[in-house]
Formats: C-alpha cells, structure tokens, sequence
C-alpha cells in the first residue's frame, strides 16, 4: 500500500530506519527549468554577465547544493554522494536554461533528494546571477526524471521531454509522415527516452532507405549513445527482419535480445 | 483454449493448474513449469530483479508459441502467466501449464512454449546486485535449446 514513510503510525514525522536495507548502486537524474526574455539568454550565452560566467557558477551551486540536501530537508538522511552532474542547456524554445542533475551513491536510500535540490539551487544561482537584467525570470519543471535501483525498483517520467534540443529537433517531423520509433530496456537508458516520432522525410534527405535497416542506420548516425550489437526490430509489434520495408505511421521497437522467463 | 496473462501479481500455481483440468473429464495429464527468481546469476547477490515488457506485442507473442505448441501436439488447454515488474529472489517469475490427453504431449508442449518464451518473447530483464545493475545479457544455451524443435519430427 502506498502512504507517506516519514509519518509514523500516529502521524508524527519521522526518520525512516533505513539499516536493514541493502546497499545498492543508486542513481537519481531532476529536472528544472528557468524560462526568461530571449535578451537574456543572448548575454549569458554571448558571457556578457557582469558577474562572470553564469552557466559555471550555476553549474558549481547545484553541485554544492547536493552535498548540503540533509541539512535542508528535515527527514532526509546525509549520504555519501559517489557523483553529482549539473548540466545546463540553453534552449532557445523556452527561451531559457534547461537544468538536468543526476546524483549517484551505493547506499540504503534514494538519490532523488539530492537531484532535486541540485537542480533547484542551480535554478536559483541562475535567477540570482541575471536578476540586474531580468526580474521576470520564472523557475519550473522541478521534477524527478528517473530513478534506478532500490528497492522500489527502476522508474521513469513517463513524458521525459528533458532531452537537449539538439537531440530532439532533427525528428520534429510533421506527424503524418512519420515513424513512431520506440526503445526497451538497455536501449531505453542508452536513448534516454522510450519513444521518438522519426519524420519519413528525414531519412529520405539523408538518402537512407525506408527500411528498417535504414532507419536503424540513421539512428545510430544521429544517436552516438545508441551502442550497436544485436538488435531486436518489431514493427506493428510483430518481429521484423533488417529488411524489412516501412511505411508512415508503422510503429518500430528496437530492443536487445530478449531475457524473459 | 489458451489463457496468457502478463501482470505484476504473484500468481497461484495451484489454483492455475486445477483451473486446467476442471470441469472436464478429457485432460489425462498436466505438465508444468515455474520460474523462479535466483540469488546468483551473472554475478553473485542479487537482491531483486526488474522484468520488463512491450505491452501488447508480448501478449500477442505469447499466444502465437502457444498456438504454435497447439499444431504440433494434441493440446488440450495451456496457460501462461509471466511477472513484470520487481521481484526479489524466491518470488515466482513465470508458470507454464499444459493439459493433454496423455502426458508425452503435455510435457513436450509445456517445454516448447517455455523455449520459445525465453528467445521470442520481449521480456527484459535487470538484475539488481550489492555491487551495482545491470541487464542481463541473452544466452546462446536458449536459443540452441528454441533450435532443437526446428529439427526435431513430432
């Protein structure tokens, strides 16, 4: 049943027992956005801050910050954090800076805390290095994006929309000639994603054929993370050879081998 | 005929197997076979693993081996029950069940559905251990054990 651990049976707030728990590798990545006038986004991209270099410092706070979490929030337990990243993203769409932390440790509790607050203070230094310029600057998208190991197991948001725009932006295809490409297991975590609309037209510009191994070609060219090895190809859910013809609107999976049973 | 079902609960293996051969005086013989989780595989202590799945196509996968089965021997019923989700070790992965007439066709049915499963059926697995998860990687015994029924005359 699922109900609030940091509340005991009388309602009190409490800190979980966490020692017969087992030690296990733990990883934990958030999200944070802060959304601001395109002029400001041209001076920290252009470096023209007064207060020096925006994106590093934000990057450096947010590193900080993880470290500090416990002594933030009351019933958080302090862990030895193995690492923390804070990546920042300019995107020109938002306009803004699109804040990513993921937070790593082998231990008996959750990651997801430190992500969170990491993302947070970043968002926070971004909002105090550039409040001379803009004093509209709005925080948002503070979420977990994932979570793995644990006892409550691997869990992803579902509309992880968090990928840099440079990955997403060559399959913004238009919807009605396209391929619904999604991803299992390994090859989730590598595309950090489960499904990508694939626009019919950007495998013809590049000359690869409307087959699957074309299109398998032309996600590896476009997704270095994408690793190659054995493969698995469905399309419309039934198994699929690599030359295997498509048409617009097929569904296409990629996964590994299968390990069922 | 055929009842396949992917779900996250603990199943009954008892209330499956009786469920085969109630109400009906045909089924000579029910073979079976449960899958459990181990503590040790790629790397020893593993203390849970998180099954995953392609919802619809798994389902449809599965029916199709059971069919498959169907051609080849005399089946009367089968079910499949297979657990997403996270499972420590001991829990209950898989139940494959198969009634016939008399009991060679249920135990080679029963075996090939569950050879087949392990190489047809998109189910992912990832082992949780003390020293960090990783997937598990496929095996090339599986898939010389799917083979043998290709060469094998009923």
């Amino acid at each position: 049943m699922t109900h609030f651990t940091h509340l005991d049976s009388k309602g009190q707030a409490h800190m979980v027992d966490v020692s017969a728990k087992a030690v296990t590798a733990r990883t934990a990545r958030a999200s944070a956005s802060v959304t601001m006038q395109p002029h400001t986004l041209e001076m920290i991209l252009a470096g023209g801050h007064a207060k020096g270099d925006v994106l590093a410092t934000a990057r450096i706070a947010g590193i900080q910050a993880a470290k500090r979490t416990p002594d933030l929030i009351p019933l958080c337990h302090p862990l030895m954090l193995s690492r923390v990243t804070v990546d920042l993203h300019p995107d020109p769409q938002l306009p803004g800076i699109r804040i990513e932390a993921t937070c790593k440790l082998a231990g008996q509790t959750g990651v997801e805390m430190e992500a969170l607050t990491a993302a947070s203070v970043a968002a926070l230094t971004l909002y105090d290095m550039c409040k001379a310029v803009d004093k509209t600057m709005l925080i948002g998208d503070i979420r977990v994006l994932q979570k793995q190991g644990g006892k409550s197991g691997d869990w992803l948001y579902e509309a992880d929309t968090s990928a840099p725009a440079s990955a997403a932006s060559p399959v913004q295809g238009s919807q009605d000639a396209a391929l619904q490409v999604r991803f299992f297991a390994e090859l989730r975590e590598q595309m950090q994603q489960d499904e990508l609309q694939v626009a019919v037209a950007s495998l013809q510009a590049a000359d690869y054929p409307l087959t699957v191994a074309g299109l398998s070609d032309w996600l590896h060219q476009q997704f270095p993370a994408l690793k190659s090895g054995r493969l698995m190809v469905a399309v419309n859910q039934q198994m699929a050879e690599l030359s295997t013809a498509l048409k617009s609107g097929d569904e296409v999976a990629f996964f590994p081998p299968v390990t069922g049973g | 005929m055929f009842d396949i079902r992917v779900q996250a609960q603990r199943f009954d293996c008892g209330v499956e197997l009786e469920a085969l051969s109630q109400q009906r005086t045909d089924v000579g013989a029910v073979a079976s076979f449960i899958g459990y989780v181990r503590d040790f595989n790629e790397r020893p202590d593993v203390v849970a693993l998180t099954l995953e799945h392609y919802p619809g196509m798994t389902e449809q996968q599965l029916r199709l081996i059971a069919e498959q089965a169907a051609r080849r021997w005399p089946v009367l019923a089968a079910t499949i029950i297979h657990r997403v989700g996270r499972m420590e070790p001991g829990d209950p992965i898989v139940l494959v069940a198969v009634a016939s007439a008399h009991r060679q066709a249920a135990f080679d049915a029963c075996n090939f559905i569950m050879d087949y499963l392990k190489t047809e059926a998109p189910f992912w697995k990832k082992e949780h251990t003390r020293t960090g998860d990783y997937w598990v990687s496929s095996r090339e015994s599986d898939t010389l054990a799917a083979q043998r029924w290709e060469k094998t005359d009923v």
